[in-house]
């Protein structure tokens, strides 16, 4: 294959050619209520030649039949021949990598049966289905993932990659009349079938939330002190501030490039941003992203000012800064794009207990339940939460939303928890068509003051 | 030995999907040409039927054959009972699905064309970013069984999308319309005319008091009311219980202006074939006539599991399963001219496009929207656009009594071909107090 592909690199006549080669075997298996719904295997290998002419543009091919590659060359060729940019399109410049690298899996889930697999998503699924007759309907998943990528382009990178996934999820429904609630939890892993065995207590978490949100009142409307847990202000991060920091967005915008001004304060001098792809066994690591540049720390908050953004190779060398390892594609029916890999705000130094001590009425908002980013405008819906009172925390309340600005919110983060974690959910991140790309979160617990909070 | 013949021996009943597809796409950003992508995607769908259970397997990698022919094997392990046999062979109407026009297309032409309606758009709204999609497709299928089933069917899609946005002092417009056809358009332009009247429409904007009122639905508007009824009518609903229709077949529903077919037999539409995705012919299924409820849509599952025959209504992506959805979604036009409907509202609005069309709670036939762009009719006239507009209702409850529905009618996201209709009366909010004049 390695020579082929280099064959077709070697014959395109662009500026710069690209080749990505990918390979990918899937199993999924969901229960639904008490029935099985999916219990089935996919195999999916295809591949994308992209090709730049600098004072043309991009051409694109994608396929499944790998035969030809050198066809495949001009076809992209021709493709990016129709183009006319106003201006010639660069690339930020990339040392060349030649990288080869497997992964060893403790138990790797390609040699475990369907019926094994069946059997677990079985187990969680009976777990939820048993925790109380309230729970009207249930869905527990598992699904697994291996991917073989190869990357070569015209200026002399080849690197092979192997990204194993494994999640299982568990979704409930409680009902008490009318009262319809839901809860969710989801766990992922790169390392092997061992890290989903022996979760029955995320299911029954699950499960048990869901009845728990039966008994509790909604929120009452009004600005409160609120400390977030690190799931919603990991999705706080990533949501609210990690996509206005893909460059993508901020140069064809000049509202938005306007907003992003490099020196600007984010926040008071407590808050450290960063994205990185090198983190080992996190979701969204990616040794290599799928232009060949290497993953990095990127720096985007110091100390309360806005230092970084992520970039592909054409938007660093557009803006006049350095490729940053965020060219990533969902797979190869798609070329690559501006996104995230583990974003995280950094740790701190407060504890929880020190950090709920002196709110006298606030709230405690944990777990996210989907949201909406517009510009600098925010609104999340948190999966449950408690009330604080006297320092401690009270009784269980829905329907949190949190909404308000970016730079409002971050300015009123007053503590940052010393007891940071990365988020190992499922699911992934969407962008223009392409969804679900693996992504990571990380946070401590934050105190945020002055937080609206909608409701009756 | 292919996969065929290999599985017929390993199991009781074998269907074998294969899918072609080869796709030219133009990319026009912010009126700049800027990418143009050719795919090609191959493909082979596996079902068998082993010890009477259904299994389920797909790949798109054709060297790995004997690797599906295990997957589909094992996954039938576990598989649902099934209900039903792949089908016998059976003659289907012919539905013209492919031009050599189109098919012949080349990029340059693709290119060609955005340009040309970038030049009859520019000129007159110079302050217009357009983003333009062109994509010609080729798609061959081709469906086997154990009983003899062998059929292929090439289709030749056609997509020209076009979005606009026009920003004009805190005005921010948005508005997109698409030619969705698998034989050549001759007047391939006539929509972005139509995107053109509007916006030029749109420039004037007026103020409405919030109320109940006559509310009159474009073609593209009156989705709102058929998306809830698509997902009602669909047999996959039905058999789950969650569709306010089961069990009310035979009963007069809606008002008698109000006939809704799915006809996946009309020439030249994206969602008409001679087949379905599993052999089955497509055909003209009559759903609600005269307001009385007829008939669901079914798959071979569906059907299967409520008892009745599939209604040609299978539709399946590579890595999926089938299940049953809609192919042309046909409101029938009524009697009454548009001007002599419009001569009839004192006050109202004209609903031309929704935000969020189809998200929330919309099985139950609930539907809240704001609404994209709206106009004041007032004394038979449109007079101007209404902004920060939202409605909401209930499909089930608004549609037992509707004052006209149009002669006029139109082609509106590829699949759906809807007249104009008039609601005597609902509720349409505004987000902030309107003035008092």
């Amino acid at each position: 294959m390695r020579d082929r592909i280099q064959e077709a690199l070697k014959h395109s006549k662009a500026d710069y050619t690209e080749i990505r080669i990918e390979e990918k075997e899937t199993t999924r298996v969901v229960f639904r209520g008490k029935e099985l719904e999916v219990a089935n295997a996919n195999i999916d290998k295809g591949g994308i030649v992209r090709c730049l002419i600098r004072d043309k543009g991009w051409g694109v091919a994608t396929f499944n039949n790998l035969d030809d590659l050198l066809n495949k060359a001009d076809q992209a060729y021709q493709c990016a021949q129709v183009g006319s940019v106003p201006e010639p399109i660069e690339l930020a410049s990339v040392e060349p990598v030649e990288n080869i690298t497997t992964v060893e899996m403790k138990r790797d889930f390609r040699d475990i049966s369907l019926a094994e697999k069946k059997a677990l998503a079985e187990r969680y699924n009976q777990v939820l289905l048993g925790h109380s007759d309230k729970i009207i309907d249930t869905q527990a998943a598992y699904a697994d993932s291996f991917t073989h990528l190869i990357l070569a382009n015209s200026e002399g990178t080849y690197i092979e990659q192997e990204k194993p996934s494994v999640v299982i999820g568990a979704f409930a429904i409680a009902r008490d009349g009318n009262n319809v609630q839901q809860a969710h939890e989801s766990l992922s892993s790169t390392q092997g079938f061992e890290y989903v065995l022996d979760k029955d207590e995320l299911a029954r978490k699950a499960a048990q939330k869901a009845v728990e949100l039966l008994d509790a009142e909604p929120v009452k409307a009004g600005q409160y002190p609120v400390v977030v847990d690190q799931t919603l202000a990991g999705v706080f991060i990533h949501e609210a501030f990690g996509h206005l920091s893909e460059a993508d967005f901020v140069y064809e915008n000049p509202k938005a490039r306007e907003m992003m001004t490099m020196g600007r304060r984010f926040g008071k001098g407590l808050l450290n941003v960063y994205d990185d792809g090198s983190i080992p066994n996190l979701r969204g690591t990616t040794l290599y992203d799928d232009e060949g540049t290497p993953a990095r720390r990127n720096w985007l908050i110091r100390d309360g000012e806005l230092v970084g953004r992520l970039h592909s190779r054409q938007t660093a060398a557009k803006m006049g800064e350095k490729a940053s390892g965020n060219a990533r594609a969902v797979n190869y029916r798609f070329a690559p794009i501006v996104r995230m890999t583990n974003t995280a705000i950094d740790n701190g130094t407060t504890s929880f207990e020190n950090m709920v001590k002196d709110i006298e009425l606030g709230i405690y908002a944990c777990d996210a339940y989907g949201g909406e980013t517009l510009l600098e405008n925010f609104s999340f819906s948190s999966g449950y939460a408690y009330m604080i009172r006297n320092g401690k925390i009270a009784e269980m309340v829905k329907d949190v939303i949190l909404a308000g600005n970016l730079f409002t919110t971050l300015e009123n983060i007053d503590a940052i928890g010393n007891d940071f974690k990365w988020l190992n959910t499922g699911g992934g991140c969407g962008k223009g068509n392409q969804y679900p790309l693996p992504v990571g979160m990380g946070a401590p617990h934050i105190r945020i003051q002055n937080v609206v909070i909608g409701g009756e | 030995m292919d996969i065929f013949s290999q599985l017929k021996k390993q199991a009781e009943q074998v269907e074998v999907l294969s899918l072609q597809n080869e796709k030219t796409t133009v990319e026009y950003e912010a009126n700049q040409l800027k990418t143009c992508t050719v795919a090609e995607t191959k493909g082979t769908a596996v079902r068998v039927i082993r010890k009477g259970r259904l299994g389920f397997a797909a790949s798109s990698d054709d060297t790995a054959m004997d690797k599906l022919a295990a997957n589909a094997l094992e996954s039938a392990t576990f598989g649902d009972k099934a209900l039903f046999s792949f089908p016998d062979p059976k003659p289907a109407p012919i539905v013209r699905t492919f031009d050599k026009a189109v098919a012949d297309l080349p990029i340059a032409r693709l290119v060609e064309i955005g340009r040309e309606m970038l030049d009859l758009i520019l000129p007159v709204e110079p302050d217009a970013r357009c983003h333009i999609s062109l994509e010609r497709s080729l798609v061959s299928a081709s469906i086997r069984n154990q009983k003899g089933m062998d059929v292929s069917f090439k289709t030749s899609p056609l997509s020209l999308g076009l979005e606009i946005d026009r920003i004009e002092g805190d005005d921010m417009l948005i508005l997109e319309d698409q030619l969705g056809t698998t034989v050549w358009e001759k007047d391939y332009l006539a929509f972005t005319r139509r995107l053109m009247d509007k916006l030029k429409k749109a420039k004037f904007i007026t103020s409405i008091k919030p109320g109940r009122m006559p509310v009159l639905f474009a073609p593209a508007g009156i989705l709102a009311l058929g998306l809830p009824l698509s997902r009602g009518l669909n047999g996959k609903e039905v058999y789950k219980g969650t569709s306010p229709m089961v069990g009310k077949i035979g009963e007069k529903l809606f008002d008698e202006k109000v006939t809704i077919i799915d006809d996946g037999t009309i020439d030249g539409k994206f969602a008409s074939a001679s087949y379905d995705d599993e052999g089955i012919p497509r055909r003209r299924n009559m759903l609600i006539e005269k307001g009385v409820l007829k008939s669901f849509i079914y798959d071979l599952k569906t059907a299967a599991q409520s008892g009745v025959e599939s209604t040609g209504n299978a539709s399946r992506q590579l890595f999926s399963p089938p299940e049953p959805s809609f192919t042309n979604f046909v409101i029938q036009p009524g009697q009454t001219p548009l001007k002599d409907i419009l001569a009839g509202i004192d006050e109202g609005i004209l609903v031309e496009n929704l935000l969020g069309l189809g998200q929330g709670n919309i099985i139950s036939g609930a539907f809240s929207n704001p609404l994209a762009l709206a106009f004041k009719i007032e004394r038979g006239e449109i007079i101007g656009r209404v902004k920060d507009v939202s409605i909401a209702g209930n499909v089930y409850e608004l549609l037992k009594n509707v004052a006209a529905v149009s002669q006029e009618v139109q082609w509106v996201y590829n699949t759906f071909y809807a007249p104009y209709v008039l609601l005597p009366e609902m509720n349409v909010m505004t987000k902030t107090e309107s003035p008092s004049n």
